[in-house]
């Protein structure tokens, strides 16, 4: 501990300071399973340098995806993890069992349907992604909807945010699973509330595009 | 016998002994051996012409993205080059090696003026 203390407080004496507990020349570590593919020579150059731990949520299985990851996040209230990923896991099969349902009923292309709920939240979460958001500037005792580039993170954020509101939104008469189930599969299709939603966002941003310029920070 | 006014009038008002006002220093009459951050952050408008662009396509294809694929990945790749540019400026400026030249940012300027600071 005393040695990474001493480490950070020297990052911070050149330079600026990190918010890291570790300094900068530590290495990030691996996670893959196929650790014997891995090319040797690549491995060499770790030899010698310290690497910082493997963070808790790292996992190698493959049910292990970072869109599902972060929805878990964002389903958690109050630290329950646990019920969160309950609730993630009855979503998925609720999906599961309404799309191969659809399958046999379809009566000609049944490989055409897609089974794979996991695809299916990832479909949902990129069909719902929008690409310019509005921000309020003040201009002249005026404040103005600007519409502003976002990041791909928050492109990510806001439609993982956008499909659980949707969710929450719906009457309490069924349960959380069953409500962000149909939100997912509908925006999965590219219809429902949450790609309407992006759409009305992409008509206010180009219906206010004579702002655009009022951007400075 | 009584002196009229108007012959003082012409004179017009005594100035005031300067020992009754004086000269009080609010700020230090000498220029700050530093210099703040705020303008080199300077304009934040990007890529004004790619959302233009991109603006046009939606409204011919009411919103439909697919049809604007080629205008959508212009416009993001505009700008993650705008804020890998401005990530990487920040992270000179952070470094403040200071080199000779006259076009130099706050830091260097700090630099450079706390090695020669105002004679008090």
């Amino acid at each position: 501990m005393a040695v990474f203390y001493s480490n950070a407080l020297r990052c911070s004496i050149n330079g600026y300071r990190s918010m890291s507990m570790f300094p900068k020349h530590y290495a990030e570590p691996i996670k893959r399973k196929d650790m014997e593919e891995f090319n040797k020579s690549e491995l060499t150059k770790f030899y010698h340098i310290p690497i910082k731990p493997a963070l808790n949520s790292y996992s190698d299985t493959v049910f292990n995806d970072e869109i599902k990851g972060k929805m878990l996040n964002y389903i958690t209230k109050n630290g329950n993890k646990n019920l969160a990923r309950g609730l993630l896991s009855r979503t998925l099969e609720i999906i599961k069992r309404a799309q191969t349902e659809r399958m046999h009923l379809s009566p000609d292309d049944k490989q055409k349907v897609n089974t794979n709920a996991e695809k299916i939240l990832i479909d949902a979460v990129e069909n719902s992604r929008p690409l310019l958001q509005l921000t309020s500037i003040k201009r002249g005792g005026v404040n103005y909807q600007v519409p502003v580039p976002i990041t791909k993170k928050r492109s990510y954020f806001l439609s993982m945010k956008w499909l659980l509101d949707a969710a929450f939104e719906k009457d309490n008469k069924v349960g959380l699973p069953e409500r962000l189930a149909w939100e997912i599969l509908d925006a999965a299709h590219g219809q429902g509330r949450v790609i309407k939603r992006k759409d009305d966002l992409h008509k206010q941003c180009e219906s206010n595009r004579a702002y655009a310029h009022y951007r400075w920070s | 016998m009584r002196v009229p006014g108007a012959l003082y009038a012409a004179r017009g008002r005594k100035p005031q002994n300067e020992k009754d006002v004086p000269f009080q220093e609010i700020l230090p009459l000498r220029l700050k051996n530093t210099v703040s951050g705020k303008a080199d952050s300077g304009s934040d408008v990007a890529c004004l012409q790619e959302m233009g662009v991109l603006f046009a396509c939606m409204k011919d294809n009411e919103f439909v993205e697919k049809y604007c694929d080629k205008e959508i990945q212009k416009f993001q790749n505009c700008f993650k080059c705008y804020m890998d540019r401005k990530f990487e400026a920040k992270k000179t400026i952070n470094q403040g090696v200071v080199q000779p030249g006259n076009n130099l940012n706050y830091k260097q300027l700090n630099k450079y003026m706390r090695r020669f600071p105002n004679p008090l």
